[in-house]
């Protein structure tokens, strides 16, 4: 039995003001998890009757399946939660927006507290009934399809408390916005910011650092909004959906959760307080508390500002003039804006100018900041004493990297685990080097990323330009790749313990050869293969180029091993395996060479027309009135293939580290092999891209490829 | 009993209400009279525990009001523009505040609305504005607390509603000792309820007495004095707020009780006095004269 004017009295007396968001809460769960289930499950159906599945039992997985990302995680949900929770969350409390129902409201017998609660468990209640009504009409709807099974229930389990969670913490962030606000369209505004505020702000942190800073680097530290739960979710589901099974998706989702409940309590505090704090007399006003105007205005004006600036510097081909001035006009607008939603009067444009002051120095202040480098990013190296290891990246070579469960790893987060160089020395004697060079004088300018990894536990992260040609700075590069924990966390082949697990085949490649190594021998391969990378250095890799790969092949991956000619015992290895075929072809195994000479010297010529600023606009005329002075030949004499062939490297084969200029870019070589002949070259394909080693083009070749004012 | 001390409430630049301190007795019908934006919302919703003042107390029967259960059981409050549900009917509204006041009594409000003519079935959204005001109104006696507070509330009544609601406060303050306190702009609305009157002007009580006291204590004598000697003798000792000639006829408004006048003047050489009764508005005027004000530009207008 309830008493008179008990809680759930007030309860059920306060759902009768809600119907309509009762409405479009359960409408949308049921037509968001009916609507899904039906699609995906008649989807799986719909192939089984055109005979994908071939058993029973593969057809019922499927089809669980399909139950499965219907209701469970799922990328269509988390967008409904956000909007009924804000509709939830504004609905309940907008009686604080109309000073009738405020008179009404709060001059009856019912505490502040006792009416906050019934408002908020409603909410949550509205949003709980309608999420299960969607769930269990899913299930249903599974059930009588044969689809229902453990792993169902337990991740649509799961996804239950991920997206109950999810709700609360945008539900709270609504209450708070409506405690702060006074009418409707100013909670939807102050709401929205909220929700993107981090985004902005670090979206505005990261254009400037990007536009002043030289070395500004995002290659391993992502600066990524840390509250924001929209942005877990964008981020991490389609991870946990694809996730191999229900306990790694409880391994990836609940940390989340416990983020997010963290970050919920908090908002519920401060909607709680502003609540008990609210004037009633706030009732139709933009903001519920006046000092909280000036600096909403100044918070947002500063990367709204500078992300109207960003959209001017990059569509006025990033005029630096333009930027500044775009900031400060777009500043002032929104300032003016924001007056004007305040008052609800055009008139108070001007109407606060010192806090319209404040937000324009804010901007300047962020402009000095970053122009002028006033915290000293470019120039910060740190000392040696304080660091605690490096991880780097050299530009010049790209790898796959795999995880123990064969999920593809970027190679950013493959170094940062994996590379751990205690010996700063090097890396801060080539950050100091680079402080000074002019990469316009350089060389061969490539690029460094650098994290430092400080004993204060900070990590901060760097790039600097370096001059391959530069001696200083190969040295330096050797005393870095010599080191066994760059080519640890370089090369994952050197560290992976169950390299074996799941291998499908071993092959060996320079090229068009590919020769299949019984998977037995991965051991001694790779045992070779280690003991030569004792002589690996940058060296080694700038002034060679690999003469083979070998690759250890898994069923969705697979790891390479570049072999240089200097790699004695893999060559002597792969020679007793009869694996072992040199870059350098036999004529008598080709039919052809097809050598396609681009002329670039002339084309350089046209190149030097000055189209300035106008160059992007003209482009489309200049490409129809670009002159073609490709030249072409194909060689079949034996003789003249024997002479080109020694000069050729493939294309397949990629070159880390290499000199740009080891192979001329002016021409380019099909070899096509004999048909009947024994190299056991792919026969998938019958050409094979080549390249001549720079200025090694024999000389007939180039005669017969030079231009003479016709083209084909 | 409520009781206001030193209220104060400033609304951004504007202080609305300025060192109020007003005490409304049980039983009694306390009239608060202002002009549009004398304070006179702010002051009642101060009362009501809506709003929370700057400055000073509330007490309801010596509770503070503000976020007090206790105290707002006692309270009912309407609003200037009273609020109800999005399509509700009467009954809707009887059953949320029957939820909400104990002691509503639902058959006396059904009576009521028979009464008055109001459709309980029928959606409050297509009442009259008089209608509505009449429903708030039986809504809050119906509530049976012991302190109704009506913003405006008699404002767009006929004067036949208005007096009928008038009997029911009657009874009601016979019966169960219903106080109500009434805010209006229109002095002349309150003449006949109200026992007590609060005049706030700029947010400021100008003047708070018993309209008893107040009729009992100023005098309108109309007469003709024989000479000058028996005017000056006549009015000696006496506070004349007001005096008009018209020929030889005065017009005298006088502070002292209808005794002491009838005893003075008959001592003198009159040719003709009459003591006359004065109305709420000439009572006001006569007050707010003395401590300088133009009650009829305040009011009246």
């Amino acid at each position: 039995m309830t008493s008179k004017n008990s809680f759930w009295d007030s309860c059920r007396e306060n759902h009768k003001r809600r119907i309509w968001v009762w409405v479009v809460a359960v409408l949308s769960q049921l037509l968001a998890y009916g609507g899904m289930t039906m699609i995906y499950l008649s989807r799986i159906r719909g192939f089984y009757e055109q005979g994908d599945y071939r058993t029973p039992a593969a057809f019922k997985q499927a089809m669980c399946q399909a139950a499965q990302d219907a209701l469970g995680f799922s990328d269509n949900l988390y967008p409904i939660v956000f909007i009924l929770a804000a509709i939830i969350g504004m609905q309940g409390f907008s009686y604080l927006f109309d000073r009738r129902k405020v008179d009404m409201y709060h001059s009856v017998p019912v505490s502040k507290n006792r009416r906050f609660a019934v408002v908020y468990v409603n909410g949550l209640a509205i949003y709980l009934t309608a999420n299960l009504l969607g769930l269990i009409l899913g299930m249903v709807i599974s059930a009588s399809q044969n689809a229902v099974n453990g792993e169902v229930l337990a991740e649509a389990g799961l996804a239950f408390v991920w997206n109950f969670f999810l709700f609360l913490v945008f539900y709270h962030l609504m209450i708070l916005a409506v405690m702060l606000t006074g009418n409707r369209f100013v909670t939807i505004a102050l709401f929205i910011l909220f929700a993107l505020y981090e985004f902005l702000v670090s979206d505005m942190l990261e254009g400037l650092k990007g536009i002043f800073f030289k070395t500004y680097s995002a290659y391993y530290l992502q600066d990524e909004p840390k509250f924001s739960a929209f942005y877990d979710c964008i981020m991490n589901i389609w991870e946990i959906k694809t996730a191999t099974d229900i306990a790694a998706v409880a391994r990836l989702a609940m940390p989340l959760v416990a983020k997010w409940i963290g970050i919920a309590a908090v908002l519920f505090a401060l909607g709680w307080y502003a609540y008990r704090k609210r004037p009633s007399e706030t009732a139709g006003k933009a903001v519920a508390y006046r000092f909280l105007e000036p600096v909403l205005k100044v918070a947002a004006a500063i990367p709204v500002a500078v992300l109207v600036g960003r959209v001017v510097y990059n569509t006025s081909y990033q005029n630096e003039t333009l930027l500044i001035a775009g900031t400060l006009a777009g500043g002032v607008i929104f300032c003016a804006a924001m007056e004007v939603i305040y008052d609800f009067d055009i008139r108070s444009i001007f109407k606060h100018l010192i806090s319209d002051g404040v937000a324009v120095v804010g901007i300047l202040a962020v402009f000095c900041i970053f122009k002028w480098d006033l915290f000293g990013y470019d120039s910060y190296i740190p000392a040696q004493n304080k660091v605690e290891s490096i991880a780097i990246s050299v530009d010049g070579y790209y790898d796959s990297y795999w995880d123990e469960n064969h999920q593809y790893v970027e190679q950013n987060q493959f170094e940062m685990e994996h590379m751990f160089l205690t010996d700063a020395s090097p890396v801060l004697a080539l950050a100091e080097a680079a402080k000074d060079a002019d990469p316009e004088n350089m060389g061969d300018n490539r690029g460094m990323y650098i994290l430092y990894r400080l004993k204060s536990g900070a990590q901060k992260e760097r790039r600097i330009q370096l001059d391959y040609d530069d001696p200083a700075t190969e040295e330096l590069l050797n005393q870095i790749f010599r080191t066994d924990a760059y080519q640890k966390g370089v090369f994952q082949t050197m560290t992976d313990e169950n390299l074996t697990e799941g291998m499908t085949r071993i092959y060996y490649t320079n090229g068009p050869a590919r020769a299949v190594i019984p998977l037995e021998e991965a051991g001694r391969l790779r045992d070779a293969w280690l003991k030569d990378m004792e002589q690996f250095d940058f060296t080694l890799v700038r002034h060679n180029r690999p003469c083979g790969i070998f690759y250890f092949e898994y069923r969705y991956n697979r790891r390479q091993f570049l072999v240089y000619d200097g790699f004695e015992n893999t060559i002597s290895a792969l020679k007793e395996l009869e694996a072992y075929y040199p870059m350098e072809l036999d004529a008598a195994d080709i039919e052809s060479v097809a050598v396609t000479c681009y002329h670039n010297e002339l084309a350089e010529d046209e190149d030097t027309i000055d189209y300035g600023v106008e160059a992007r606009a003209v482009a489309e005329t200049w490409e129809a009135e670009y002159t073609d002075y490709t030249v072409s030949e194909t060689f079949y004499e034996e003789e003249q293939i024997a002479q080109i062939l020694p000069h050729l490297y493939c294309n397949w084969i990629d070159a880390p580290w290499s000199r740009y200029k080891d192979l001329d870019d002016n021409y380019s070589v099909e070899v096509v092999f004999k048909r009947d002949t024994a190299y056991p070259y792919d026969r998938e394909s019958y050409y094979f891209d080549y390249s001549f080693y720079a200025g090694q083009v024999p000389e007939f070749v180039a005669e017969a490829t030079a231009y003479t004012g016709e083209t084909e | 009993m409520i009781e206001i001390h030193n209220l104060t409430k400033q609304f951004e630049d504007i202080r609305a209400v300025d060192e109020v301190s007003v005490t409304i007795r049980e039983k009694t019908v306390f009239g608060l009279i202002g002009t549009n934006g004398a304070g006179k919302s702010t002051v009642l919703r101060m009362i009501a525990g809506v709003i929370k003042p700057d400055e000073g107390t509330v007490a309801v029967d010596n509770m503070p009001v503000y976020d007090n259960v206790e105290a707002k059981k006692r309270l009912f409050f309407i609003a200037d523009e009273p609020y109800f549900f999005a399509n509700a009917n009467a009954r809707a509204m009887e059953k949320y505040y029957s939820g909400i006041y104990e002691a509503f009594d639902k058959e006396e409000f059904y009576r009521y609305l028979d009464k008055f003519n109001l459709d309980k079935n029928r959606k409050i959204g297509t009442f009259s504005k008089g209608m509505k005001k009449q429903l708030a109104l039986l809504l809050g006696i119906c509530a049976h607390t012991k302190y109704i507070l009506c913003d405006e509330t008699f404002d767009g009544l006929d004067p036949v509603m208005r007096q009928g609601i008038k009997s029911i406060f009657a009874k009601e303050m016979e019966e169960r000792g219903l106080t109500p306190v009434i805010a209006s702009h229109n002095l002349r609305e309150l003449e006949d309820i109200c026992d007590h009157v609060g005049l706030l002007h700029k947010g400021g009580v100008l003047l708070s007495k018993d309209l008893e006291d107040m009729k009992c204590n100023i005098q309108k004598v109309q007469c003709v004095f024989g000479t000058v000697e028996d005017e000056i003798k006549a009015l000696n000792g006496l506070e004349v707020l007001k005096k008009e000639q018209r020929g030889s006829l005065c017009t005298i408004t006088v502070r002292s009780t209808r005794e002491e006048v009838e005893a003075r003047f008959a001592t003198v050489d009159t040719i003709f006095y009459e003591v006359l009764p004065l109305s709420l508005e000439e009572i006001f005027i006569s007050e707010t004269e003395v401590v300088g004000y133009d009650i009829k530009k305040l009011i009246l207008g």
